[in-house]
């Protein structure tokens, strides 16, 4: 009797509680899935390896405290996110053509907008960096950027009220180390795809996301720069000197390679939200998009190392017309993803 | 008949795992396992390597051409640790690099005694006379990305910043033959010997970056018997002289990438030798 006391009303209340676990799934679902990595169907495989650390919204979250503490700089002033926002595809605003580091102090190269790292296989702009999780290290040491060494950044956080806490919940450990922060700076830096523009949607069909001007664009866009803006993610990861230093003060990939033929030559830069990340190149030295193309057809000059596809026979390769330039620079905003620079789960209130 | 023939395959089970328990405790012999200590003692020539203060100017060594000098920091990663043995036995460390563990990888660390002797253990027992191994962290310690233990930088890990990989082999010390300044300190030598992959040579272009990770394999000096009693523990001499080599500190005293590392990175074989084993 006392059996059937206890256990015949567990039994009868059991359909009603798996009504409600599948309610709170159905719940769950979607939310769930707003943290969840999906690579944009018309992209390549991802690179990162996710076997390691899959994006999951404990870490996501974790990571988006660390991108946003200042404390994890030498002196308290500067984070992850003052050089890298947003609004600006993860770049620095133009008022800071270099970022601007503890004391004051500026850096030697613009801070290249964040977004589609999951597909990229190094990083920063001579590539030095050989695998995202190791990005963050170059920047917290850097002493021109947060000059803080990485073990102090990890001790900061060990010590941290609230942070031990969250790293047990979102990876199961009880000492925070090393590599779980980089996984869950990484987490977040992930999460940036950025796949929305107007030329996506035409990409994946819709034959009106792009304007008759912006078709001619992408038509001259296909004929002179897909080579090594590639598409879909408008850069083919290589290292090309494009002839934006007049005189070569900063040696770029030469400096890791240790190679004199890759003298100035940097890593190509996407061009997806190109119109929110001014000024352009390593150094600043353009502010608009009509000077860039200017630069291409009339701006450069012979250097050893210059791009072939850039320079040939004493001469620029590319020629364009006004009108040209005008239609290719319609179609780089349609490049503009603003989906991706208004989703809330990037802003720093966002729960 | 479904219940029926569950309960069959239960029992089949049960049997299939007795009988296999039985084979285990019938024939012990097959799975019996040892251990090795394997021991690494630095010398610098044919004297103990033995560490000054940063900024010391007691220059207890010198190189061949004259120049004196100290040492203020040593010491290397070994991995990829294999043994072999005349009848064809073999035994392979297992490697693993996570955020969470890692197995395989070992830094000789002149600063901590402890991490001297490497630990190996499940060896099959068997002879063994030779034993192989990676100097440096190679490929599979890098690409899976950040990870723990002795390969997080966090944790003191020798991992370069700027050009992503670990410093395989480090030496750091004073000569008064360098003119070299590192902050407050002065005539410095810093030779971070690193680099873990070849980019080849394409079109008229050279080879960029250099895998400079040497792979070791050095003859005991007599085969050594490992089980479940007996631990043997090579000693391998480490002579830190060799892999100066013909360096004039004048000259070379800051070595910070891969084509600069690779003279010395030639020399580290030579520096390794099997000096005698306690069995």
């Amino acid at each position: 009797m006392v059996f059937w006391r206890t256990w015949g009303k567990a039994f009868a209340l059991f359909p009603l509680l798996l009504f409600i676990s599948c309610m709170q799934g159905g719940d769950d679902g979607p939310k769930e899935t707003l943290y969840a990595f999906r690579a944009p169907v018309h992209f390549p495989e991802p690179t990162y390896t996710f076997r390691n650390n899959q994006v999951h919204e404990k870490g996501f979250k974790l990571g988006k405290m660390l991108f946003n503490d200042p404390n994890l700089s030498r002196d308290g002033s500067v984070s992850c996110s003052s050089c890298h926002l947003q609004s600006h595809a993860f770049a620095d605003t133009w008022l800071h053509p270099m970022s601007i580091g503890v004391d004051g102090r500026e850096g030697k190269r613009n801070a290249p907008p964040l977004f589609n790292l999951a597909f990229h296989r190094e990083f920063f702009w001579d590539g030095g960096i050989t695998h995202l999780d190791f990005t963050p290290i170059a920047a917290f040491e850097n002493e021109l950027e947060m000059d803080i060494p990485f073990p102090e950044v990890v001790d900061r956080i060990a010590r941290h009220p609230v942070y031990p806490g969250l790293f047990r919940e979102a990876f199961g450990i009880e000492t925070v180390t090393g590599p779980f922060v980089l996984h869950a700076l990484s987490q977040f830096m992930l999460m940036m795809v950025s796949a929305s523009s107007p030329y996506d949607a035409y990409i994946q069909g819709d034959k009106t996301a792009l304007s008759a001007t912006q078709l001619a664009g992408l038509q001259l866009f296909r004929q002179h720069c897909e080579s090594c803006h590639r598409e879909p993610l408008f850069t083919d990861l290589s290292y090309r000197n494009n002839g934006a230093q007049r005189v070569i003060r900063d040696f770029g990939r030469e400096l890791v390679t240790e190679r004199a033929e890759d003298r100035a030559k940097f890593k190509v830069p996407s061009l997806r939200n190109i119109e929110v990340t001014a000024p352009y190149m390593h150094h600043a030295r353009f502010q608009t998009l009509e000077d860039v193309l200017d630069h291409y057809t009339s701006g450069m000059q012979h250097q050893e190392t210059l791009d072939p596809q850039l320079w040939r026979s004493g001469q620029p390769v590319i020629t364009l017309s006004a009108a040209e330039k005008e239609q290719l620079i319609s179609f780089l905003l349609a490049l503009t993803d603003t989906k991706f620079l208004s989703n809330p789960i990037f802003h720093q209130t966002h729960d | 008949m479904k219940v029926l023939q569950t309960i069959s395959i239960l029992i089949l089970g049960f049997i299939a795992l007795f009988l296999s328990s039985c084979q285990e405790s019938e024939s012990p012999l097959v799975d019996e396992t040892g251990e090795m200590i394997v021991k690494f003692d630095n010398y610098v020539g044919n004297r103990p390597l033995v560490l000054e203060p940063e900024g010391s100017t007691n220059y207890r060594y010198a190189l061949a051409n004259g120049q004196s000098f100290n040492i203020t920091r040593f010491g290397y990663y070994i991995s990829h640790i294999q043994l072999e043995g005349p009848n064809g036995e073999i035994f392979s460390d297992p490697m693993l690099a996570s955020a969470s563990e890692v197995k395989g990888y070992y830094r000789v660390n002149q600063e901590e005694p402890d991490s001297w002797e490497i630990h190996l253990k499940n060896i099959p027992a068997g002879q063994y006379n030779k034993i192989t191994f990676n100097l440096g962290v190679k490929e599979d310690g890098i690409v899976e990305g950040a990870v723990g233990g002795i390969l997080d930088r966090a944790a003191g890990g020798w991992f370069w910043n700027w050009n992503s990989g670990f410093i395989h082999y480090m030496f750091e010390g004073h000569s008064p033959a360098s003119e070299r300044v590192q902050g407050d300190l002065q005539n410095r030598v810093r030779l971070h010997l690193g680099g873990w992959k070849n980019v080849a040579p394409v079109d008229d272009l050279p080879q960029r970056f250099f895998d400079n990770n040497v792979k070791i394999t050095l003859p005991f000096d007599a085969t050594v018997r490992v089980n479940s009693t007996m631990r043997p523990s090579p000693h391998i001499h480490v002579d830190a002289l060799e892999v100066l080599g013909d360096v004039d500190f004048s000259i070379v005293n800051n070595i910070h990438t891969p084509a600069e590392a690779r003279p010395f990175a030639s020399r580290l074989q030579g520096a390794f030798v099997v000096d005698h084993t306690h069995q």
